[in-house]
């Protein structure tokens, strides 16, 4: 599993959006999210290799008309 | 006819019966808010029940049936929203405190249409906090209770929903599902829960959880009656770009075709992990579509393990997105295990995001693979019975007194298929020893609900349907 520590998570957390996080709170997301960049990392491993980004040209077109329609 | 008698038909039986007048949709909702004001405070499906509203609603339908104007098999018939559908002047909680006291100025897509076609609204049913989570048990709200056993979990997020088609306090519901949060409670109460093709059905004004991974359905009585809901929901709405231009079929139409000659696949990496009742339970209902003629093979589909993995993801950072407006600054507001899934995702790499997304189409392209020559996959809807209500989380507690993960249990099961935003249906299977519901899900192709509509009517019809819980 990735080495994320709970100092280094109190520290992101305040960093990227001033969040104040306890000791215990730390350690369990330490935990969690340190599995979750070792998955992350895994998923390159998977011979599911992908195309493009899933939600195309159309659907930007079909929002920025939504948006501008709705002024 | 009695109230019982009223509350025993599905939509589709109500929709003929109100049509010829032979049921009044006033007698049948003042039927339907009996039987809340009798339960619901024990199986607590409901965080508002709207009965002035439903008693207009009703009164209107009824009026309307009088004068010949019969709008179709919803008109007049109660139903329940889970409460993260957007309802103009009515509040919409999402379960949770941050949003105890919101009230939208708008509907959403999906009770706009049901409104349309003439449903009464019975009110808005409780559900997991901001629908992230699969036990329903509610920290502000308190916890949705599983009607064939209230120490059990009905499963979520949409919870009540399930509750409430089980515990017939509402004919037909609307949910919604990111990792499985239709199914699972379809699964956990005993009833049929329709994810469909991720687009299929508009999610303006439906409090999101995972923007791409959002799905909103029927959860309901029958497949006949999800069918008939679909018919109401589906198709393209201009308010949500992402929502489908296919063109909407009549989802009824297919029912009584039966699966004579159909290839059917059965999921090999599935029907590991589960405990032995919800295999042997699943087993039997196969047993069952083979009875009807169907060939059932074997499919491996290693790359379906990757879906939970995928599906996380995905969903922890638009999750955290849509909660920057409020996170940090209101986390005490926050349920713990959700306040937790927000802090664990605040500091998630972006990579992984935008890796998973670029691999759906990867995961998808396998599970097609699979499908060649075959009408649609099986597999369980979850890999336990209903766990006990608990305040664990992610954890839940076990009747024999230990614990079991959510992800490995449950969410394995359903959220490969959000990932691939295939149309996945969860029919009841049986009851386990304990007296608690198991349950199948029908996988098809994108768009193809009428497959999986057709394979859920035929199981449906042949085998033996579940006992009502004793409430």
């Amino acid at each position: 599993m990735a080495r994320l520590t709970p100092e280094t998570v109190k520290a992101m957390a305040k960093e990227l959006y001033g969040y104040e996080m306890s000791d215990e709170s730390a350690g369990a997301v330490a935990n969690a999210a340190g599995a979750m960049v070792t998955n992350a990392r895994r998923l390159g491993n998977l011979d599911l290799a992908g195309v493009q980004p899933p939600f195309g040209y159309p659907i930007l077109l079909a929002e920025a008309e939504r948006i501008r329609k709705r002024g | 006819m009695s109230h019982d008698e009223l509350l025993s038909f599905d939509v589709a039986a109500l929709g003929e019966a109100i049509r010829a007048r032979r049921i009044s949709p006033v007698e049948l909702t003042e039927a339907y808010l009996g039987r809340i004001e009798l339960l619901d405070k024990r199986v607590n499906a409901y965080i508002t029940v709207t009965a002035e509203r439903a008693r207009a609603d009703a009164a209107r339908a009824e009026a309307e049936v009088a004068a010949g104007n019969w709008r179709g098999p919803f008109h007049g018939v109660p139903v329940a929203l889970k409460d993260l559908c957007y309802t103009r002047g009515i509040r919409t909680s999402a379960g949770a405190k941050i949003l105890a006291d919101f009230v939208p100025e708008y509907d959403s897509t999906v009770w706009a249409r049901l409104a349309a076609a003439g449903a009464v609204l019975l009110g808005k049913l409780n559900m997991h906090e901001f629908a992230n989570g699969a036990s329903s048990t509610n920290p502000h709200f308190g916890a949705v209770r599983n009607p064939y056993n209230l120490d059990h979990i009905p499963g979520g997020s949409s919870g009540g929903c399930g509750t409430a088609i089980v515990a017939r306090t509402a004919a037909a519901t609307i949910g919604t599902d990111t990792g499985g949060s239709i199914r699972i409670p379809a699964a956990f109460c005993g009833c049929v829960g329709l994810k469909q093709t991720w687009g299929r059905v508009s999610r303006y004004g439906v409090i999101p959880l995972s923007d791409t991974l959002d799905h909103a359905g029927p959860i309901a009585r029958t497949v006949r009656d999800a069918a008939l809901m679909l018919n109401v929901i589906a198709g393209h709405d201009p308010n949500d770009a992402t929502s489908s231009r296919e063109p909407v079929p009549d989802y009824t139409s297919r029912l009584e075709a039966g699966v004579r000659g159909m290839r059917l696949g059965v999921i090999t990496e599935l029907t590991v992990g589960t405990s032995d009742e919800v295999l042997d339970s699943f087993r039997a209902a196969l047993k069952v579509l083979e009875s009807l003629g169907a060939a059932l093979e074997e499919v491996s589909i290693p790359a379906i393990e990757s879906g939970i993995a995928l599906a996380t993801a995905i969903m922890s950072p638009e999750a955290f997105d849509f909660h920057r407006r409020w996170f940090p600054e209101r986390a005490d507001d926050y349920g713990a295990d959700v306040r937790r899934t927000m802090e664990t995702a605040g500091v998630m790499p972006a990579t992984g995001y935008i890796r998973a997304q670029r691999m759906r189409a990867g995961l998808l392209a396998r599970v097609l693979e699979a499908m060649e020559g075959r009408a649609a996959l099986l597999a369980p809807t979850a890999g336990i019975e209903p766990p006990l209500v608990s305040n664990l989380g992610r954890v839940l507690a076990t009747p024999g007194g230990g614990t079991v993960n959510l992800v490995s249990a449950v969410l394995r099961f359903t959220a490969p298929f959000n990932v691939t935003g295939q149309p996945t249906l969860a029919i009841p299977t049986g009851l386990s020893r304990a007296g608690l519901p198991l349950s199948m899900q029908v996988v098809g192709r994108p768009f193809d609900e009428l497959t999986v509509l057709q394979v859920g009517a035929a199981y449906e019809r042949a085998r033996v349907p579940l006992p009502p819980p004793a409430l």
